[in-house]
């Protein structure tokens, strides 16, 4: 069995939040001007990790299915004389990249994941398997306007962040597990992931084919 | 401090590419020969625009096809693999890739065909590869620009030490499209020359390739192993590393480590762009003097996500022959004093050093020797 714990939690649900509103209620979180550029996505994630940022021996794992649907809209969208700060800014992972560069904060490692049914049984394996004395797990996803429709998007917009090490420790808020099982199959959505991260919601079940994962809060 | 390394039995048990020259072997007889894949291409496909330097398969359009062209092209590729039982929890699949389907998408809002919108994300492209090959749904979708290969390499590297996997296949494939070309263009590094990388010169400038590789990793067999493998990300700009090549000597000072002192050549990044290939040439001739560096970018274009596993197949075809392309494209004078020019040969060298890097001041090493 793989297994972390947890130390720390972060999560933000914006509803229906416009982007321009969440810049406006994270901008305190950068450094001035740097929100001018950010993507919605970019904002949640780097606000969820602003007290969670990795550090110079830390592991960060980060999972999106759809990354930066706003900037890939505008980009496709400047054809024929597309944009260059939209080509960077769409590119994967991008949503992570954004506040860790305003910032300046160097990581060893990093693993960003896309994926689908399988994306959180794989971003928490990434996660379980890193040798790191602590992992910081992180995500999210930013809605989409005119790519939602043939699924290219999000329609839903969230960002949470885990900080986990190998050991409990004192003030520790859960555990996180994954055990091989003989079970073929099994998904978890990132959205319903985040649900769970978002309530403090327990979870024991098969998140992929030979994995069962446990969330187990203190 | 740079990724840890991965020290010991990760075995090479199969490892293959796919680029405009044929598969690895093909690929390292080309590179051999000097020949260059890059042809000066309309920058937006159908719909024109400036010549630029890339290397489509043969016979495949810039714009995407309905299915797409690159399905085929991997199915030819993965031939050799099919019945494995990939896909499974005993044996997972990785797929890395920075652009997946994009061509589809942007042919979706090019011309309105909600087929190709249907596999135009990372997870519908993989899930329409899935289904194609046959594989179960243990498949990883990493995705980090053109460091994409070395964290597939290094998650199933964990996967088998940690005995999670008997043997893990890891796939990495990028193919052009007018996003792509179109975001390069417009940033300012793909230009009408060819790229020259290393070469000291007013302009820098890259080229562009289609290309696909495979590894299947495993604790034992195979004539070559994974004996390190390290990363980094700067973050200090989204297009620019740090001034004082910080990020480059900071992926390579693990890799030194696991080196022993061993008498290895080199691999670079090299894509033809200034800074960058002055950056990478001095931290390397700096972590390993006087050993040879090589890129292959100036003939086979940068092949994106897909470099890492497309350049790491014909280094192995390299270590296997006792032959190493030379830096084709490029002539004096040169960054540093280390970089080869023409081909040479290596049976005296215990292994290469393997390096890629990307946006956001990533990186990524690995260190690939006779088992």
């Amino acid at each position: 069995m793989l297994e972390r714990f947890l130390q720390a939690v972060r999560t933000d649900d914006p509803g229906a939040e416009a982007p321009a509103a969440t810049r406006d209620r994270l901008k305190a979180c950068f450094a001035p001007g740097a929100v001018r550029r950010m993507t919605q996505l970019g904002l949640l994630v780097g606000g969820v990790l602003r007290d969670l940022a990795p550090g110079p021996d830390d592991t960060l794992v980060y999972a999106t299915q759809f990354g930066e649907s706003r900037a890939l809209e505008g980009f496709l969208e400047s054809f024929p004389t597309p944009s260059p700060t939209l080509f960077q800014t769409s590119i994967h992972p991008s949503g992570v990249q954004q506040g860790l560069i305003g910032r300046q904060q160097a990581v060893p490692e990093l693993f960003p994941l896309a994926g689908g049914p399988q994306l959180v049984a794989q971003a928490v394996l990434a996660a379980l398997l890193a040798p790191a004395p602590r992992v910081v797990l992180c995500g999210g996803e930013e809605r989409g306007t005119w790519l939602v429709a043939p699924g290219a998007a999000s329609d839903r917009a969230f960002a949470f962040a885990l900080a986990l090490t190998r050991h409990r420790e004192a003030g520790t808020q859960g555990r996180l597990a994954l055990e091989p099982t003989a079970d073929p199959a099994g998904t978890l959505a990132l959205a319903d992931w985040f649900d769970l991260l978002h309530a403090h919601r327990g979870y024991t079940g098969h998140v992929a084919p030979g994995w069962r994962l446990q969330l187990e809060w203190s | 401090m740079a990724g840890l390394v991965e020290s010991g039995s990760v075995r090479l048990t199969a490892c293959d590419c796919l680029t405009p020259f044929g598969n690895a072997a093909a690929t390292h007889a080309a590179l051999l020969r000097g020949e260059r894949a890059l042809r000066p291409t309309p920058v937006l496909g159908a719909d024109g625009g400036d010549a630029v330097p890339l290397a489509l398969l043969p016979g495949r359009a810039l714009d995407e096809t309905l299915p797409p062209a690159w399905l085929p092209a991997l199915q030819a590729l993965l031939a050799p693999l099919a019945g494995g039982g990939w896909g499974t929890a005993r044996r997972p699949v990785c797929v890395t890739s920075s652009n997946f389907g994009i061509g589809s998408l942007y042919a979706f809002h090019r011309h309105g065909d909600a087929a190709q919108a249907a596999h135009g994300t990372p997870h519908t492209a993989v899930e329409l590869l899935r289904r194609t090959l046959g594989w179960g749904e243990n498949v990883a979708v990493f995705s980090h620009a053109c460091v994409s290969a070395h964290l597939g390499l290094l998650h199933a590297s964990r996967l088998v030490a940690a005995g999670a996997a008997e043997s893990v296949l890891v796939l990495a494939y990028d193919f052009l499209s007018p996003f792509v070309t179109g975001g390069f263009h417009a940033l300012k590094i793909l230009n009408a020359e060819l790229p020259a990388p290393y070469q000291d010169r007013a302009t820098g400038s890259i080229g562009l390739g289609d290309g696909a590789g495979f590894a299947v990793l495993s604790p034992t067999g195979g004539d070559l192993v994974l004996s390190a493998q390290s990363l980094h990300n700067e973050m200090h700009h989204f297009t620019a590393n740090r001034p004082d090549g910080a990020g480059f000597a900071a992926v390579l000072a693990p890799v030194v480590a696991a080196a022993a002192g061993r008498r290895l050549w080199l691999k670079g990044h090299g894509t033809g762009t200034l800074e960058a290939g002055r950056l990478e040439s001095t931290a390397l001739a700096r972590a390993f003097p006087g050993a040879p560096l090589v890129s292959w970018k100036g003939s086979l274009g940068h092949t994106l996500g897909s470099c890492g596993l497309v350049e790491l197949a014909v280094a192995a075809a390299a270590l296997r022959t006792g032959r190493t392309p030379g830096t084709v494209g490029s002539g004096s004078p040169t960054f540093t004093d280390t970089v080869a020019l023409a081909p040479f040969a290596t049976p005296d060298f215990a292994g290469v050093v393997c390096a890629s890097n990307a946006f956001g001041g990533a990186h990524g090493a690995l260190l690939l020797s006779h088992a």
